[in-house]
């Protein structure tokens, strides 16, 4: 069955259900977003990429060193937040901003991998193990990217054609 | 009819919008939410503290110095288990250990780490120890290829010295590694020194302040590379604190306390460890453990837990407070005290040796004008950093940084900080597991476990040792030389002669007398 085809057979309390979830995460990262935008001193990734750990640490650590990469980084992380937020709150162009999401958290989430050994090495709250919260996170965009609900409740509704 | 598809048509069109009236919400109020969450989640903590950059973390590790066929050969005099965690920081580790952290053929991450250390390209030529079953231990150490570099090849049988006496004179060793009981450290050093043979001293310097004195003098005549080995010279938050302290981020100090709180016999010193048991007088040389102290029949008890006879140890303040000492001292530069008081008693563990267990000593600084004091208990596990106290700030020192402002600063009063919450925060990059004993993870937490440089997690006894190899390479300078080592070893013993003889002890530093009053 097409994903499309999917949200005619929801019944109301999964609509209502789907669609909390999807803003939810639309309100965690623009909230995210926004206190980054509205941080003085500028917010930076500076510090989060510089302490990054695990495989991929090094390359988070070359942007970190880097001061024109770090604008765009910075820029792209801002601004990512902020309309991946606005887009799943409200339901626009879900779609395509899903995939954007899981991309951005994935990044967060190699950048501090939960793996048993480097757990130790990194002051962060909370106990994971190869699960954190960014991971479920990805699972749940992951999850509405299959269910989708901003053709019902959402302004994508409007831009769909009438069957 | 019409007005039914009307009605379903509006239901319709308003459920697209559901989500609008929560925006609105958000909209309305995220904007007094966020002024509060911004400003506490994103400090610029050098802002606030008036700081532009600092210099400290950015060092790097320094390029390995043993990649020629420049091989330092080594002797270790006293392999017990620090001398055993010394070899381990030179690259030489037992089999047993390979044995126990492999799995399934393979190496686990311990081992995997290990065998990533830098080879310092010195060749483990030496040892001696008066315990029979130590210095075996040695050899098979020795015959273990499994290390970082691979081994190279190149492992042959360490050669057991009867005692070290034989091992200085010998024209195969270059250097001398010393972790011996503390009654050993200056007669040791200073022959080894007399022999032309570089020295890594284990910590506390010496047993007193004469050793003390002599020590330095033979060291300064003969040129030997020197170590003494306080591991937390390369603390990484340590010389942060240093940096932040000679920028005037705490104003004036006037009061420094340090701590030691460990509860149980292994805290106590009270240990037993694999081969204690198998210890008896055909495999100890008694007589040359005892050295030059007053003679006693073979003890067990004295051979295994000799830091706690103060014939042979130097208690409370030698063993611990020598740490919190020397990090006090590479911070602040305080130098040795113009006067020491101590009070205490053993109470609680009687049945060996007569090191108190509850102990306070005060060490005064009037030309500083400041304080430093030293409260230890054996009977009371609670974890506390070094306190040091300022004017406009104070700092809680460990293996990270906390610096709370003070109410009634002059120079904080307006950035709108709450004195609660820290106006500079370093982690330092570790967190303490929560697996090890409450004394190791104190030790760990302390800044004495590893350190973090150059974007890498590094034991902090092998940047210690790498440093004195790599001195003796390029006649550079050690971090804890024989200067800062006569501060520890003078501050530590003042105290140890305060607290026996009941009385006010003075240090002349001219005539480097004690008087007591």
């Amino acid at each position: 069955m097409k994903n499309d085809n999917i949200a005619q057979s929801y019944s109301n309390w999964q609509i209502f259900s789907l669609t909390f979830l999807r803003v939810l995460i639309g309100w965690h990262f623009l909230y995210e977003g926004f206190v980054k935008l509205f941080s003085s001193p500028s917010w930076s990734a500076e510090s989060y990429l510089a302490g990054s750990v695990g495989p991929f640490a090094p390359v988070f650590k070359d942007i970190a060193s880097d001061p024109a990469w770090l604008i765009v980084v910075n820029y792209l992380n801002i601004w990512g937040l902020i309309l991946i937020g606005f887009s799943l709150f409200i339901g626009l162009f879900a779609r395509p901003f899903k995939l954007f999401g899981i991309v951005l958290l994935s990044l967060y989430y190699l950048a501090y991998p939960p793996f048993a050994a480097l757990v130790i090495l990194t002051p962060v709250e909370g106990s994971y193990w190869i699960v954190n919260k960014n991971l479920i996170e990805m699972a749940a965009l992951f999850v509405l990217f299959l269910f989708p609900t901003s053709g019902i409740t959402g302004i994508d509704r409007y831009f769909q054609k009438k069957s | 009819m019409k007005n039914q598809s009307k009605n379903i048509f509006r239901r319709d069109f308003l459920k697209g919008l559901g989500a609008i009236p929560l925006l609105g919400f958000f909209t309305f109020k995220f904007r007094d939410v966020i002024a509060v969450e911004a400003k506490k989640k994103h400090k610029d903590y050098l802002r606030l503290l008036g700081i532009e950059s600092l210099e400290a973390p950015k060092v790097r590790l320094l390029p390995s110095t043993g990649t020629g066929t420049n091989r330092i050969r080594i002797g270790l005099i006293g392999n017990g288990w620090r001398g055993d965690q010394l070899l381990q920081s030179f690259g030489f580790i037992h089999p047993n250990q390979v044995k126990e952290n492999t799995v399934n053929g393979k190496y686990n991450e311990w081992l995997t780490t290990f065998l990533a250390q830098e080879d310092l390209n010195v060749e483990f030529a030496g040892v001696c120890d008066t315990f029979t079953l130590h210095a075996n231990r040695g050899l098979e150490i020795s015959m273990n290829d499994v290390r970082p570099g691979g081994g190279r090849g190149t492992t042959k049988p360490v050669k057991i010295y009867p005692t070290y006496r034989e091992m200085i004179e010998s024209k195969e060793i270059d250097a001398v590694v010393i972790a011996t009981p503390d009654h050993w450290h200056a007669p040791i050093a200073i022959a080894a020194a007399k022999a032309g043979k570089h020295v890594f001293l284990e910590k506390p310097m010496t047993h007193s302040i004469e050793e003390a004195i002599e020590l330095r003098n033979t060291i300064k005549s003969t040129g030997v590379v020197f170590q003494l080995g306080h591991e937390n010279r390369q603390q990484m938050s340590f010389r942060i604190a240093r940096e932040l302290i000679q920028k005037g981020v705490l104003g004036t100090v006037s009061m420094i306390q340090t701590f030691t709180n460990r509860n149980g016999p292994y805290g106590a010193w009270i240990r037993k460890r694999k081969y204690d048991d198998q210890g008896n007088p055909d495999n100890i040389n008694w007589k040359e453990f005892l050295g030059n102290t007053p003679w006693h029949e073979f003890d067990p008890k004295r051979y295994f837990n000799w830091h706690r006879f103060s014939e042979y140890g130097t208690g409370f303040t030698g063993n611990d407070f020598s740490h919190q000492y020397d990090c006090i001292n590479q911070v602040m530069r305080v130098g040795i005290p113009e006067s020491v008081v101590a009070m205490g008693g053993q109470y609680y563990y009687k049945n060996c040796g007569d090191m108190p267990d509850v102990l306070n000593a005060i060490f005064s600084y009037p030309k500083k004008g400041l304080t430093l004091t030293y409260d230890g208990t054996l009977k009371n596990g609670i974890y506390r950093e070094n306190y040091i106290m300022g004017s406009e700030a104070a700092m809680y020192l460990d293996l990270g940084i906390k610096i709370f402002q003070d109410d009634y600063s002059e120079r904080y009063k307006d950035n709108g900080m709450d004195s609660s919450e820290p106006l500079y925060l370093y982690t330092g990059g570790t967190e303490v597991d929560a697996v090890s004993s409450a004394t190791a993870r104190a030790y760990i937490k302390g800044g004495y476990g590893s350190t973090y440089i150059d974007g890498k997690v590094i034991d902090a006894s092998f940047l210690h040792i790498k440093e004195w190899i790599d001195a003796i390479r390029n006649q550079t300078k050690t971090s804890c030389n024989i200067d800062e080592g006569f501060d520890e070893a003078v501050t530590f013993n003042l105290a140890n002669l305060a607290y026996v003889n009941n009385k006010k002890v003075l240090w002349d530093p001219l005539a480097e007398k004690v008087t007591m009053v």
